[in-house]
């Protein structure tokens, strides 16, 4: 869409919405827009699929998880979804489901024993299984994916306040933005790194992980994850796995052909790797909890030297990647393979500062050198 | 893609509903057709803003900022310059990075500089070096808000080639002393520093923390994600920035009066101080004037007066209109960024605490070698005046002397024997010793303690919403019509044992007519921030509930204890008098002395302690800023006070109402 386009019809859309319209040439068809919309929501409960028919319908496909925890904090409580009408139950992979007297409450009220069928380390997810028939549930093939701006809903029994046969809490948001998950608890980095749905509204408190996220049609698009901190910048994170990251692996634990992988730290470092000394490059000296990494010797003859690194140089990037302190071009260096090559972005300069990129590798003394 | 006009869109909108209308269900379709325009609409305005808005990398700096860690991660800014000037929260920068990057929405980095900071809205300048000019929003007039209309927070804090959107509306206009506009708009360091957009893609704000008590970098962070979130008006950024583009940073003006203490939205715009040496005292304004106009818009509340101030920067001139005994004058005042700090006068005497008939301040105790006792004040004497104003208590006295600095001269009227006789005062420091002898009574008629009054007994207090168990001891002397001190006692690591507690203070409290409440953390190895509001809910509960001297309220604490009593502190100026720390790690953002809001430090430490580096940092910090700071040296070693050092502790809060 062009930008005046998107100025236009923008510019008075909350006029519409709000009937605040001021401009005389479109009095007449607000009038009938805001005489229609009136109607609608006087008659709104006898139509088909309005927001709250829809909320209705997925209620019963949500259900309440109680298991293990409520000590130091920790809630015994969690959310998840009906995947089959013969009861699989979708939910995350947390310390409540840490017991053998797992139990689902569905949304009438009755309670199942659960059985844990299988789970998926990585994901965080697992399948809980109850022994019923015909219920109502979410197909997990009808799953959509939705961009950043779309209106959501999220359903969930957050802070566990639905009992019983009391429907789960539902709330509104938007996609904030579609990204890969950079996620700490406590101190350490999450295992899953791929795709996720973050959201705007504050969906992620203890008892939510597990639920749905819905679009405004009822469509499923992910499931809501467990709390987690933004390992960026430490704020709480709202955030939702889109179904399509997880429905392959969803099939395996069902069909009982899953089997985890035992790597799940991410990128495995090269059994030859770089390091700064082979590069020949020393640093200042590493005192604070993020010294900038400022180059302060180059060794004659080295890789650095030949790809023209000077003494003072500010490394910024190392392939690609922002490098934030002394400590943090070290760590990355070790998942460097010795026969790549290392293309760094050095900042020049402290008046007129310039970004300059050069590309390093390492020279075959540095092989012949090894032990 | 054809370009739908106004006319059309709800043309559109209208025949979806018309539709509707044909094809039953109508109310569904037509919500989710609107709803669908929305969510357009939402995209386009955040399309046509998007090329603007740009991710900020830094790089080294501090990890931690006062109790908040600080993620590495990128935050946002605004391009307001097609030559490389660039806006961003000054939060964003607060940990002092070694080096800031800018990545422009086509992915090319460049290397920043931090031009200037607006102290006053929280903004900060960047520049980059550009090759191509790059793309500036339209801004929108704060004039043209409407609460309820949609605002959309974008940030570029996600690995994503899109900004993140958080969707909203405008919840109020001119917030934050008529800073910002406030937003229910998830509004974070996931989108610091970018725009708040309207639905046509403009740009009303810029995000920031902002906070309307305080005006740190910090101030507001906690409100992060609440649905309150806050956005500098656009307007206001943009007038300030071709002095941010000389490099100027800007403060907020200040003009040195002090206003009638109270709730901002009631209380009259009445002077009752002008700080020494401002603009406010050098254009002659005086205790008791009336500011009337502030460049020409009327100000009536004290709330008024600040919002119309807080436009203002330091270097900026104002018209002030006064009146003053029925007349009213115009001063033209400039605006500055810091006042000299305010050093409070000493007179040397501590009051009696009983209202002298015929009014006057009744002299209990002369400090050795004081102004006061070189002037030839004995105790007993009865002083009836200051400066020309007729004194009916300690209170107008205290008030009287906060017009004043040390080494001023004063005329002081006193009585003695039924005689008056006239005494000049060359005004001193406050002390920062204790005096080391008993002092007086501070009551010559000491009352009977009244049974029913609950005096020398323990109460339980119970604060809604706090689970907190806290106790308090009423002194025996305790009676309703005698203003007792309050000592809000803060556990160190470990917690407490009343008994313990109540056997070390209780002599002290029954002597030196104080109340000694001691609240317990929920965990008691360490309180939380969340429990700091409850001592303020205790004190005032406490001045509810019985009568409390507010000369004399005090927080005191031990290790961990104590530096949530300077916390506490900062944050609960108007009320505390005194701040007690023993072997705490005593760090606090305290703002300027008040010549109306006295406050003193009493730091009980030893060379040993493992926080005596912070302590003496700032002890010098609280010295620079003329608190009175009395250090009480523990010996080698820190210990809890002994017998003789909670003593002397309570001689101290008991001189708190010196003169």
């Amino acid at each position: 869409m062009t930008k005046s386009a998107s100025f236009d019809m923008a510019s008075d859309s909350p006029n519409c919405r709000l009937g605040l319209g001021s401009r005389g040439g479109f009095r007449l068809v607000q009038r009938i827009l805001i005489a229609l919309l009136t109607a609608m929501a006087a008659v709104s409960s006898s139509a088909g699929d309005t927001l709250p028919n829809i909320i209705e319908d997925a209620q019963a496909k949500i259900v309440k998880i109680y298991g293990a925890g409520g000590f130091r904090g920790m809630q015994a409580y969690q959310s998840g979804i009906l995947i089959s009408p013969d009861g699989y139950i979708l939910t995350v992979f947390s310390h409540v489901l840490d017991t053998n007297y797992i139990t689902a409450v569905v949304h009438d009220g009755q309670r199942f024993d659960a059985t844990l069928h299988g789970a998926d380390p990585r994901l965080e997810i697992a399948l809980l299984k109850i022994d019923a028939t015909d219920l109502p549930h979410f197909k997990l093939y009808e799953a959509v994916e939705a961009d950043v701006g779309t209106r959501v809903i999220a359903m969930s029994n957050l802070f566990g306040v639905a009992m019983g046969n009391e429907p789960a809490s539902v709330q509104r948001g938007t996609i904030a933005a579609r990204t890969n998950l950079q996620a700490r608890r406590g101190q350490f980095e999450t295992a899953y790194r791929g795709p996720v749905y973050v959201l705007d509204a504050t969906t992620n408190n203890p008892g939510a992980a597990g639920g749905a996220l819905l679009t405004v049609r009822g469509q499923l698009l992910g499931v809501l994850g467990k709390e987690l901190r933004n390992a960026q910048n430490h704020t709480w994170l709202n955030y939702a796995l889109p179904i399509a990251e997880m429905e392959a692996v969803i099939a395996q634990i069902q069909s009982g052909a899953f089997a985890p992988s035992a790597e799940i730290s991410g990128a495995a470092k090269p059994e030859l790797a770089y390091s700064l000394e082979r590069l020949g490059i020393r640093l200042v000296p590493d005192v604070l909890d993020r010294t900038p990494p400022f180059v302060e010797y180059v060794r004659e003859g080295s890789p650095a030297n030949k790809a023209g690194i000077q003494s003072d140089d500010l490394v910024l990037l190392l392939n690609d990647q922002l490098i934030q302190s002394c400590s943090a071009l070290r760590e990355q260096l070790e998942y460097v393979d010795l026969h790549d090559e290392v293309r760094l972005t050095v900042l020049r300069g402290r008046d007129v500062p310039e970004l300059r990129e050069v590309i390093l590798t390492a020279a075959p003394e540095t092989f012949r050198n090894l032990p | 893609m054809k370009t739908p006009t106004p006319l059309c869109t709800i043309g559109r909108l209208a025949a979806a509903v018309l539709l509707g209308i044909v094809a039953a269900p109508l109310p569904a379709r037509a919500a989710e057709e609107l709803g669908a325009l929305e969510e357009l609409a939402f995209r386009a305005a955040t399309a046509r803003v998007a090329p603007s808005v740009v991710r900020i990398e830094t790089l080294g700096g501090l990890e931690r900022v006062g109790q908040v860690l600080f993620g590495p991660g990128p935050t946002t800014g605004l391009v307001v310059g097609e030559n490389g000037y660039i806006v961003s929260s000054a939060l964003n920068f607060r940990h002092r990075p070694a080096s800031i990057l800018v990545r422009l929405s086509d992915g090319t980095r460049k290397p920043a500089r931090l031009v200037a900071t607006d102290q006053s809205r929280m903004i900060v300048l960047l520049k980059i070096d550009v090759d191509a000019p790059l793309a500036v929003p339209e801004f929108a007039s704060s004039e043209e808000l409407r609460v309820g209309q949609w605002a959309l927070a974008l940030g570029r804090a996600f690995e994503s080639d899109e900004p993140n959107v958080a969707v909203g509306i405008v919840s109020a206009r001119n917030r934050v002393w008529g800073k910002a506009v406030q937003t229910d708009a998830a509004v974070s360091p996931n989108n610091y520093g970018g725009p708040l957009i309207d639905i046509a893609g403009r740009v009303v704000g810029i995000l920031a923390p902002l906070s309307p008590e305080g005006d740190d970098e910090m101030a507001g962070y906690e409100w992060y994600d609440s649905g309150i979130g806050f956005a500098v008006h656009a307007d206001q950024v943009l007038r300030a920035l071709p002095r941010l583009k000389a490099g100027e940073d800007l403060h907020a003006g200040l003009l040195g009066v002090n206003l009638r203490g109270g709730n901002p939205s009631v209380s009259e715009t009445i002077v009752v101080n002008c700080h020494p040496n401002s603009p406010a005292q050098r254009a002659g304004l005086k205790a008791g004037d009336k500011i009337v106009e502030v460049d020409g818009r009327a100000v009536e509340r004290t709330a008024e007066f600040r919002e119309a101030m807080a436009r203002c920067y330091a270097g900026e001139s104002v018209r002030v209109t006064v009146a003053r005994n029925g007349e009213r004058f115009e001063r033209e005042l400039e605006l500055v960024a810091k006042l000299s700090p305010y050093e409070h006068p000493f007179l040397g005497i501590l009051p009696m605490r009983e209202a002298v008939a015929g009014g006057g301040v009744a002299v209990r105790y002369v400090y050795p070698e004081s102004p006061a006792a070189k002037a030839g004040v004995q105790r007993g004497d009865i002083l009836v005046a200051m400066a020309g104003e007729a004194l009916p208590g300690a209170a107008a006295l205290r008030n009287e002397l906060a017009e004043h600095q040390p080494g001023a001269e004063v005329q002081i009227p006193l009585l003695r024997n039924g005689k008056t006789r006239d005494v000049a005062v060359t005004l001193g420091r406050l002390p920062e010793s204790v005096p080391n002898e008993t002092l007086p009574p501070a009551r010559a008629h000491q009352k009977p303690p009244q049974p029913d009054a609950a005096g020398g007994r323990r109460v339980s207090i119970k604060v809604p919403e706090f689970p907190n168990e806290v106790w308090a001891y009423l002194p025996e002397t305790y009676r309703p019509d005698t203003p007792h001190g309050l000592v809000v006692w803060l556990h160190g690591p470990g917690g407490f044992q009343w008994d313990e507690l109540l056997a070390q203070w209780k002599p002290h409290c029954d002597r030196n007519e104080w109340i000694l409440l001691a609240p317990k953390a929920v965990d008691s190895r360490r309180w939380d921030r969340i429990e700091l509001p409850l001592i303020r809910k205790l004190i005032d509960q406490a001045s509810a509930d019985y009568s409390i001297d507010p000369a004399r309220i005090v927080l005191a604490g031990y290790e961990s204890g104590g530096a949530v009593a300077m916390v506490a502190a900062t944050q609960n100026r108007d009320v505390i008098r005194g701040v007690a720390v023993i072997d705490g790690p005593l760090a606090a953002q305290l703002g300027p002395n008040e010549p109306l809001q006295r406050l003193a430090f009493y730091v009980a430490t030893s060379p040993q302690s493992r926080h005596a580096k912070i302590i003496q940092s700032t002890i010098e910090r609280l010295r620079e800023a003329k608190y009175p700071v009395t250090v009480r040296r523990l010996g080698e070693t820190s210990h809890p006070l002994a017998p003789e050092e909670r003593a002397e502790l309570s001689r101290w809060i008991d001189a708190l109402d010196q003169l």
